[in-house]
């Protein structure tokens, strides 16, 4: 038995990380001729760097008319000036391993983040800039310009030159740590970048620049990622959570005041926070119970249509109008007592069976929404037509349909509401956390590792499973009593069985059991098909093909939550050894 | 829990004290075959119990039916006076935890996390009071980490609270699943297999680790194959032969009856493999 | 005399139901997967047929148009079971369950939408956004049979007669041949079945193959039934059938049978007894109580919890 405690270093020493190509690539660490090597990568991605620099400064097209004009030469248009910024962090990549800022390479400097960014500017050129063009203009491949070819070579020479870089000996850049005001003032900054890129992005109106920005966005991250930033910035927010939390916060409430009183991105920013408050309860059910749950949206469904039958609408069902505080509540306990109903079975049926159960119920919520019209049965929701016409919400005088003035800057019907769901979807993001750290959390971690080894050492399984359920039910009905308000009316077909499959794909697109990937697949879930009305119609087939490859290639979703990532690749011990590593990075 | 002695106490003072488990008479049927056949067995406090028998003998069937994941076709298991539960979740409220012959660890949780999930049955935070996070969250969440790391410092692991327990060498999960299953508070610990795998120098540390629990007050029943440590180790030896008890003891005893040997010598080979839940 | 016509319609619906569910059995007791796709290898068998009948014999009805119409839906289901489960599901197959459960979602999804985007995009096919009509076969449409005072439509004879052809060869098929006898072996022990030298992985293509013939047969079989076809037809089809599936146990062929068939008569009854609206929240009701209280079915499965 060694006393090794804690040191990430000797456990990497055992086994080597790296995959045999970049051993290929750089013989061992120490052979002598890794600086041969070094000299040659670093020569060839300054080319590549060149050459893209290059490139963002001649034309890419002789059409004006696409990507905001880029037909000149010496004057970068805006995709050209995302190129220019890559380019740039490409070259940082690069001097940290040799050069003036290789004293940085001690701690930074994994060959992956160039290699990643390298492949990302050629995609990014290739499909958003060359593909963009090429299917606009009539004249095809011969509208585009020597600039583009250009780009694409630097951006391989780039990739070539990470794929070349011999593997480097850092410290890790997880063990880097600053002064505790320079950590919280990268931690805000980056807040305030997101907030400015959002605000910035939904301004773009252009679909193909829109893309761009997209793919930029997506290609810096990439890059980051890869390069091990994300790792980093995941132990130091560990240490600052809370000041994460309050400038997301405070980011996402000075959101609509960047929108100048426009309606057009506030509706958009409204139903992307109703699908991402659903999809957070959802993430209670299967990120951290582990349970798969295809009949979420009835859930929603349950909460809305209490709303509108109790609300002051002309067409609602029942004589009875409460406050809407308390129409919240019982739609919520509704919701809940529905999902007591559907989370019995796990009594008896687990896994695939379970999710059949869920898919079930599902459909019979909508079935009877859709039967109880007077006809069928009684008329409780006048069905297919739903009920129209719900009033907009009034707390104590304030008017949710009507414009107030903030400090000057007038907040819209939408911006309301966007700012009730803004606190709705708070409070189910501090349920969700508070749950996952605590008895109960490490309760359903267990079940979700070994169901009868839990049972065997006193968890109770079926209770805990049991409140799961109800616990997503009743986050999800208290959304959907608002819902029914900001949508005006409630029809069955709002709540049919794609509509689970979607908030299901947001979960693990995004990464289950974690908060930020699942709000960042809810954003991309909802917000990309409002803001790319020019493949709607190829909206749900991408969607399809989407889940499949997810599943294929990273199945633990975009921001993956370590443990799951952990059970979705159950032999990589590399793996297991780099999450300890972390772990014991963020504990101590 | 204190680390102290770990000299073995006379086997005759553990017998004078009270019972804490017995089994009356159980029997396990699998459609045709029987699996465990009228077996009692006598467990009193502070005393170490050892189950031995060759492959097949139904010692794992035997000790299903004692923690309540089988339900005996036949007879009853009393624990601490009182019915056995018939879930194994009750089981462990009722006190006694177990761990198992084929490692069974929460993989991906820490060696800490594992052993706070141990916990589990003896703290209350319901979900109200973890999203309040009220004094009473706080003290209890404090408590049982204090608890998990104290119990990981018992069994030997406590500078490894933060490794996962999948990275954790073989002797150190055993050694990890007794810390998870004494976080449970249990009056009887059940250990099925624990040194299987080890080498002499573990079987000796575990062998040292089996006394220090039973000096704080729990008793212990042991599955073994390893003859020698049974005999260092137990104040009381069963031996299960095809389902029936053949022979109960002290360990000078049964070591040296001849139908002992014989059932080991001669049935072994006739067996094919051990039973799993 | 109601309740009789009632029971034939069940039995029709049914017979189609049993088609469908032994895909799902026959996957499901070799592999443990739920292939929630079936339902839409059913909707391309359907349009498999549709196309050979345009492509080939336009503006004919004479009934040897059939056999080929069968052959190119056949032909089509397969092709798209097997490339679905070499390309998405074969290497999945040691991933955690939901993985397979979710590739499936996306896989219907995406199917459903190829054929409504695409399928017009054909030279010579029709735009398939809307519902399609299905081509008259001389002798399989048409006015319907009265015997006893109980009207036999003519498709629904056909769906019936299908259902016990398919039947008489799965039988054949699993007992008499040697893949059929390889299949039971992997499904009772795949670990063993390859030591004995069985391809596995032949076995599940097979297996695939199979469960999307008698899907297409039923794909055809529907459309002559309803004199049209859409692409969303294969959702609650394939819902139906699992439930058909999972009631006569699922991974039991024979049970996917029975199972078909009982749910037909069930969901023929209930409309009969109550508003036909409620039908659909009868049979998913039906489904809810049989896993949860009887999970291994009415002829019982091989594997009933699987975690």
């Amino acid at each position: 038995m060694s006393s090794s405690v804690s040191n990430p270093g000797s456990h990497r020493a055992e086994r080597d990380p790296r995959s045999w190509r970049d051993r290929l690539a750089a013989g061992s660490p120490d052979s002598p001729d890794a600086p041969a090597q070094l000299n040659r990568a670093f020569v060839i991605g300054l080319v590549g760097v060149a050459l893209l620099v290059a490139s963002a400064f001649m034309s890419w097209t002789y059409n004006p008319a696409l990507l905001g004009n880029v037909t000149l030469y010496g004057n970068p248009g805006t995709v050209q000036i995302y190129l220019l910024v890559m380019a740039l962090m490409a070259l940082f990549l690069l001097l940290i391993r040799k050069g003036p800022l290789s004293r940085l390479g001690r701690h930074l400097g994994r060959q992956t983040g160039l290699r990643a960014l390298g492949i990302g500017i050629t995609l990014y050129l290739v499909i958003a800039v060359g593909a963009s063009i090429a299917l606009t203009d009539d004249a095809m491949l011969g509208a585009l310009d020597p600039g583009v070819y250009v780009g694409i070579l630097g951006g391989l020479l780039v990739a070539a030159a990470g794929h070349l870089l011999p593997t480097h000996k850092a410290v890790g850049e997880r063990h880097q740590r600053f002064p505790a005001w320079l950590e919280i003032l990268v931690v805000v900054l980056l807040v305030a970048l997101a907030l400015a890129a959002a605000a910035y992005g939904l301004g773009i109106g252009d679909p193909a620049l829109f893309v761009a920005f997209l793919a930029f966005v997506a290609v810096i991250a990439a890059g980051l990622a890869r390069g091990g930033f994300f790792d980093w910035l995941s132990i130091v927010v560990g240490h600052h959570r809370t000041v994460l939390l309050l400038a997301t916060f405070a980011a996402a409430f000075a959101f609509p005041l960047t929108q100048n009183g426009s309606d057009a991105n506030m509706s958009i920013a409204t139903s992307v926070l109703i699908f991402a408050a659903t999809a957070m309860g959802l993430n209670i059910v299967v990120g951290l119970a582990g349970l798969l749950d295809l009949g979420y949206i009835a859930f929603l469904g349950a909460g809305a249509y209490v709303g509108a039958m109790l609300s002051e609408s002309a067409f609602a069902t029942i004589d009875w109008k409460p406050p809407f505080i308390i129409v919240a509540l019982i739609g919520a306990l509704f919701a809940a007592l529905l999902g007591l109903i559907i989370g019995s079975p796990t009594l008896r049926v687990s896994g695939d069976y379970l999710a059949i159960v869920t898919l079930a119920f599902g459909e019979i919520f909508r079935l009877t929404m859709f039967n109880l019209d007077g006809n069928n049965g009684p008329d409780l929701t006048h069905g297919p037509n739903g009920i129209p016409a719900i009033p907009e919400l009034n707390f104590f005088g304030f008017d949710f349909g009507a414009t107030h003035a903030f400090f000057g800057v007038p907040i819209t019907r939408f911006a309301n509401y966007y700012f009730l769901l803004l606190l709705l979807i708070g409070f189910i993001i501090l349920v969700f956390t508070r749950l996952n750290n605590s008895r109960i959390g490490r309760g359903w971690i267990a079940i979700r590792e070994d169901e009868k080894a839990a049972e065997a050492m006193g968890v109770n399984v079926f209770g805990l499973k049991i409140l799961a359920f109800a616990g997503g039910a009743f986050l999800a009905g208290l959304a959907g009593t608002v819902k029914a308000h900001q949508d005006v009316s409630v029809t069955p077909d709002q709540y049919q069985f794609l509509e689970s499959a979607f908030l299901l794909a947001a979960v693990v697109l995004g990464g289950m059991g974690t908060v930020g990937g699942v709000l960042l697949g809810a954003v991309i879930l909802k917000l990309l098909p409002e803001k790319l009305r020019f493949f709607a119609d190829y909206r749900l087939l991408l969607f399809g093909l989407l889940l499949v490859l997810m599943m294929r290639f990273r199945p633990e979703g975009l921001v993956a939550n370590r443990r799951r990532q952990l059970e979705f690749h159950d032999d990589d011990e590399a793996l297991a050894d780099e999450v300890e590593a972390i772990h014991t990075e963020k504990v101590t | 829990m204190s680390t102290a002695t770990t000299a073995p106490v006379p086997a005759a003072a553990a017998q004078d004290s009270p019972t804490i488990l017995s089994a009356r008479g159980v029997t396990m049927r699998f459609g045709g075959l029987t699996a465990v056949n009228k077996v009692d067995m006598t467990v009193h406090e502070g005393e170490i119990v050892g189950l031995i028998g060759p492959n097949g003998a139904g010692k794992t069937t035997f000790f299903n039916c004692l923690t309540g994941l089988y339900k005996p076709t036949e007879g009853e298991v009393w624990l601490a006076g009182a019915e056995l539960p018939p879930k194994p979740r009750e089981v462990v409220v009722a006190g006694m935890a177990r761990t198992f012959q084929n490692i069974r660890l929460f993989a991906n949780m820490t060696a800490l996390e594992n052993v706070m999930v141990g916990r589990y049955c003896r703290t209350s935070s319901g979900p109200l009071t973890s999203i309040l996070r009220g004094p009473k969250f706080r003290r209890e969440e404090e408590a049982t980490r204090a608890r998990a790391q104290e119990l990981l410092t018992f069994v030997g692991l406590g500078g490894k609270g933060e490794h996962l327990a999948r990275n954790l060498p073989y002797g150190d999960q055993r050694r990890l699943e007794i810390a998870r299953a004494l976080a449970t508070d249990p009056k009887v610990v059940l250990l099925d297999e624990p040194t299987a795998g080890m080498n002499p120098r573990e079987t000796e540390e575990c062998k040292d680790l089996i006394f220090k629990i039973r000096d704080n007050g729990m008793a212990v029943v042991v599955i073994e194959h390893d003859m020698k440590f049974i005999f260092n180790l137990c104040d009381r030896v069963l031996c299960l032969v095809r389902g029936e008890l053949l022979v109960e003891g002290d360990p000078g005893t049964v070591q040296s009856d001849p139908r002992v040997v014989e059932a080991y010598i001669g049935g072994s080979e006739l067996d094919d493999e051990e039973d799993e839940h | 005399m109601d309740l009789l016509q009632q029971l034939v319609n069940g039995l029709t619906l049914g017979s189609l139901y049993a088609l469908i569910a032994v895909g799902y059995t026959v996957v499901y007791g070799i592999v443990q997967l739920i292939n929630f796709a079936h339902g839409e290898v059913f909707m391309i068998g359907a349009f498999g047929g549709l196309t050979t009948y345009l492509a080939l014999f336009q503006g004919t009805t004479a009934w040897w148009t059939l056999p080929i119409m069968l052959v190119g839906a056949v032909a089509a289901s397969v092709l798209t079971a097997v490339v679905m489960e070499r390309v998405a599901y074969r290497p999945l197959r040691s991933a955690p369950r939901l993985a397979p459960l979710i590739t499936a979602i996306g896989i219907s999804v995406f199917l459903q939408e190829l054929v409504r985007l695409f399928y017009g995009k054909i030279p010579g096919l029709p735009d398939a956004k809307s519902r399609l009509p299905f081509p008259r076969i001389d002798g399989v449409t048409g006015p319907a049979f009265s015997i006893g005072g109980l009207d036999f439509q003519r498709p629904a004879l056909f769906t019936m007669g299908s259902l016990a052809v398919c039947a008489a060869f799965l039988w054949w098929f699993i007992n008499r041949t040697k893949q059929g006898r390889a299949m039971q072996a992997v499904s009772q022990d795949p670990d063993t079945a390859r030591l004995m030298g069985i391809d596995v992985d032949r076995i599940i293509v097979t297996a695939f193959a199979l469960g999307a013939a008698l899907a297409a047969i039923a794909g055809v079989a529907q459309g002559l039934q309803n004199n049209n076809i859409d692409f969303r037809m294969g959702f609650m089809a394939g819902l139906k059938a699992f439930t058909a599936a999972v009631l006569g146990g699922i991974g039991n062929v024979a049970g996917a049978v029975v199972g078909g068939l009982t749910l037909g008569v069930v969901e023929a009854l209930a409309s009969q007894l109550g508003p036909t609206a409620w039908k659909d929240v009868w049979a998913f009701g039906l489904l809810i109580l049989v896993l949860v209280f009887r999970p291994q079915g009415i002829m019982g499965a091989r594997v009933v919890d699987r975690a």
